[in-house]
Order: C-alpha cells, then structure tokens, then sequence
C-alpha cells in the first residue's frame, strides 16, 4: 500500500514536473465549475449577493480546496462588484477564509468594496448553522449559492431553502453520501474527484493541471490493477497464499 | 511544580508568543510571509508523514517520533482554542451592529446576546456547583434554570431541525423524480425497486414469483437488493477511487505550497 501511495504521489509529481516545462495539457470539460463564471454573473445582473459555504469541516484538505473555491469566486465577483457573503461553521476556518477573501479583493484592485462583515461565523452547532444559513440568505436575497466542502445531514436544509428562494445553486462535495441530495437539489454538481481538479480547471496553471494529470494516470493505474486482479482471480479460481500480486490487490499488501 | 509557577510558564509563553507572532508580522513583507507559511506547512507534513511511515519497535510500538505526537497535537488544539474567540467576536460584531443601527428585525440579534450570556452565564454556574452524583430531586435554581436552557429548549429545538429533513427529503424526491429525461427515468424506476424492495408491500407485490435461482431475481427484494450491491456499490466505489486519488494530490500541493488560492500567491 506504501509503495502505491508513493508510486502515486510520484506520478502527480511528474505530472507537475512536466508541466512546468511547458507542455500544454488538456482537460476535460466540467459543467459544474464552467458553471460558477455564470452564476456569478447572474447574481451581478441581479445586483443581489453571492453566498458561500465551505462545509462543516475544519481545516481540512477539503476545506482548503473549497477556500481556493472561494478565493476564485471571490476575485470573479470583486471584478464584476457583487457582494459575497460567506457562512462559516468552524471558527478555525474563520481566519483563514477573512484572508482568502480579502487577498481576492487586493487582487482584483477592489480592496475598497472589501466588507469584512461579509465573513461570519454563524454556529459550530450542526442545526443551528443551517438555520442561521438559511436566515441570512433569506434576508440577504442571495441570487447565488456555492456550497463547497464536506457537508452531512445539514445540505438538503441548505439547498432545499435556496431552491425555494430561486437561487441558482452550483455544489460540489468528494463526500459520496450527500452528492445525492445535491444533485436533488442543486442547479450544478461537481461530485467525486472533479472537486479536487476545481483550481487546476478554474486557474489552468501548468503546476495544477500537471496534478490534474498525474493525478489521473493514478486513477488509470488503479483501474488497470483493478481489472488485472478480476483477471488473474478468475484464470487463477481465487486469493491463494502462494500469489503476491493477488495477495497485494486483495488485502493491499 | 507548583501551581503558581505553572501559571508563571503559561503566561511567559503566550506573552512570548505573541511578541514572537508581532515581530514577524512587522518584519516580514507577504513574500517573507508565504515563505514562512510554506516553510512551517512542509515541516508539520514531513513530521506527521514521517511519524506514520518510519518501522516502528517495542512495545507499545512507536518510532523517534511518535513521543511528540501528543504536544504537537496539543500546540494544534491551543491554536485552534483561540480561534473559538475570533468566532464569538464575529457574531458579537455582525449583532451588535444589528442592535446599534436597528437594522430590520434588530430584536433578533438582541435575542442572540440574550441567549449567549444567559447560557454562558448558568453553564458556568452549574458547572462550579459541583452537585452530587445522582443529582438531588430539588434542584438549585442555576442549575435547573440551565437544565430549562440545554435540555428543554436547545435539544428539542435540534431535534425539531432534524426532523425538518423528512418533509425536505420528500419535496427534493419529488423534483428529483419527475421524468424529464431518459437519465431521470432510469433514476425512477431504479428509485422505484429500491424502495419497494425495502418494505413489505414489495416483497407482496411480488410473492407469486417462484424462489428459484431464475424466477426468483425478479422479486421486488432480491432485484433492490442487486440494484444497491451490483450497480450502487461499484459506482460509490469509483466515486471513492477518485476522491481518494484527488485527496492524495491536493494533499502533496498543499503540502509542496504548489496550491492556488489562500497564502498561495498567484504562478509566474
């Protein structure tokens, strides 16, 4: 399992590698983050503000990509002079998220439109933060939900209420259990690894998507294990003691 | 060592923590910054790595560094300890303007600073009571006004929030379900087997299907039951292959400073 992790973590490095040599590298299209130039642009022409949650994780791997999210939205709406609202759940987050959004309004030159008020922490209560969520985009008229992040029971409130306020709602979760809910629910999804890919794809610099990439020939790798392992166990009748690749894809040892 | 001398080391260090923490915002400009903030991410990241993939010996088994695993866990959770007042900051600030300017419907930040202090105030009360165990039959007055505040008003009101989810779950399956293509008619009639499958009415819709190996997959119990293990597992499956192998990636440009976004300036 070691050996996969680094064999993995050393293709993604390639891929970076190479990149940064200044080969050009191709992604594929996807919806959900083509989808956020749109829904900023939408909430601009309305003139009512962009709300934003990253989830209720902490500092996490899933939040930081959900901030770099929020960095890009960010930017994009100070360009344009929307409003974006930010509803936070872990006061760790807090900090972090008031320096996103700031550096994103220097950026773009707007530091002057730059509400720091616009950054709350709501609750660190699961419920309470749904309720004070869906209070303040009610009161606010947001025109435009983003919910990046690792989200639980607390999603289908979120996006149930801005479907009800017709709020074009754009989400995106790696966790598998609440895709669902946002697909019920959510104007546009970015489900599964597409969440990890979302800087690579909205910044399309060569480091990310050189990442982007490696990170895909990993999963081709997986797949081609995956099926030499169905092979092998069909041709072989089973896990036997005596075979190390069977044994290694079995119990990843 | 003593208390007093305990409270001396705390105070020494958070006073040095924080002129350490000023200097270094003075000194260094945001390039110093970045620096400074890539240097620390990569050393945590080569700690913890490090300390999870070094052979370990004896017993109980642990290597060099996993001694140091509980104080760089404690350092974590003081840092994250003080962020809990920038939160409590935050909402006094959004509030307190609310309250000020008498902005519309002011008198809900007002209940806001209500039942801050109040729970604050006799959460702390009753904790500093230190009642018996099994609490007496009369409680004192703190105490039960606390018990009012917590068991009789925030978990029921939790409670009222999570039941909240039927009604939502059924309006976000009706829209999910109204077949409008042939993705979401294959999404119904899937839905369609899986549900009934998992109830009685089902699995008497299709009692007349003999149990043989043949006839017997098309009752409505054994075809949800292979709908969820054959095409729902699998899919989850990739799902969590993807995630996975995004997660590993996102994890090396965190740790390798190569991500975009916060404290991560912009690529030449």
């Amino acid at each position: 399992m070691t050996l996969l992790i680094c064999g993995m973590g050393g293709i993604i490095v390639a891929g970076v590698l190479i990149a940064q040599r200044g080969r050009t590298m191709f992604i594929r299209r996807i919806p959900g983050l083509t989808a956020i130039d749109e829904a900023v642009g939408r909430a601009t022409e309305m003139g009512r503000p962009v709300f934003f949650s990253p989830g209720l994780d902490g500092i996490s791997i899933t939040t930081l990509q959900a901030l770099a999210i929020l960095s890009y939205i960010t930017k994009l709406a100070a360009t344009q002079g929307a409003r974006v609202i930010v509803g936070l759940r872990d006061p760790t987050v807090l900090p972090v998220a008031e320096e996103s959004v700031r550096e994103a309004f220097t950026a773009v030159g707007r530091s002057e439109d730059h509400r720091p008020e616009d950054v709350r922490f709501v609750s660190d209560d699961q419920f309470a933060y749904a309720l004070g969520t869906v209070g303040l985009m009610q009161r606010e008229k947001v025109a435009t939900n983003f919910f990046f992040g690792g989200f639980y029971a607390e999603a289908l409130i979120l996006t149930e209420n801005g479907q009800a306020l017709g709020a074009l709602q754009v989400a995106g979760t790696p966790d598998p259990t609440q895709i669902p809910f946002f697909i019920a629910t959510c104007d546009y999804v970015v489900i599964g690894d597409e969440y990890y890919a979302a800087t690579a794809y909205l910044t399309r610099e060569p480091t990310l998507t050189g990442s982007l990439v490696g990170q895909d020939i990993s999963k081709a790798m997986i797949v081609g294990l995956i099926v030499l392992g169905i092979g092998l166990a069909t041709v072989l009748g089973g896990v036997t003691t005596h075979n190390f690749l069977l044994n290694l894809l079995a119990q990843g040892r | 060592m003593t208390q007093g001398a305990l409270v001396l080391r705390i105070v020494a260090s958070l006073v040095g923590s924080f002129v350490l923490l000023y200097i270094l915002h003075r000194v260094l400009g945001p390039r110093g910054r970045r620096w400074l903030i890539a240097i620390v991410t990569f050393a945590g990241g080569l700690f913890y790595g490090l300390e999870w993939y070094f052979p370990v010996h004896g017993h109980p088994a642990k290597n060099f560094l996993t001694d140091y695993i509980e104080p760089v866990s404690n350092m974590l959770a003081v840092v994250a300890a003080f962020t809990v007042g920038l939160g409590i900051y935050s909402l006094c600030q959004v509030h307190g303007r609310n309250v000020a300017r008498q902005r519309p419907g002011w008198y809900n930040s007002l209940a806001f600073f209500v039942a801050m202090v109040a729970m604050f105030t006799f959460g702390l009360w009753e904790h500093y009571l230190h009642l018996p165990e099994p609490a007496p039959a009369v409680l004192p007055w703190p105490k039960a006004i606390y018990e009012v505040l917590f068991s009789g008003l925030f978990v029921p009101l939790q409670a009222a929030t999570f039941s909240l989810l039927a009604f939502y779950i059924a309006s976000a399956a009706y829209r999910a379900f109204r077949i409008r293509s042939a993705e979401a008619a294959l999404m119904m009639t899937a839905a369609f087997i899986v549900m009934l499958g998992q109830v009685p009415i089902g699995a008497w819709l299709t009692d007349a299907i003999p149990h043989t190996p043949v006839l017997g997959f098309f009752r409505l119990e054994k075809l949800g039951e292979w709908v969820l293990r054959w095409l729902n597992t699998p899919a989850q499956r990739g799902i969590l292959f993807g995630v996975a192998v995004g997660a590993l990636a996102m994890s090396l440009r965190v740790w390798l400073s190569l991500e975009r976004g916060t404290f991560f300036s912009e690529q030449s």
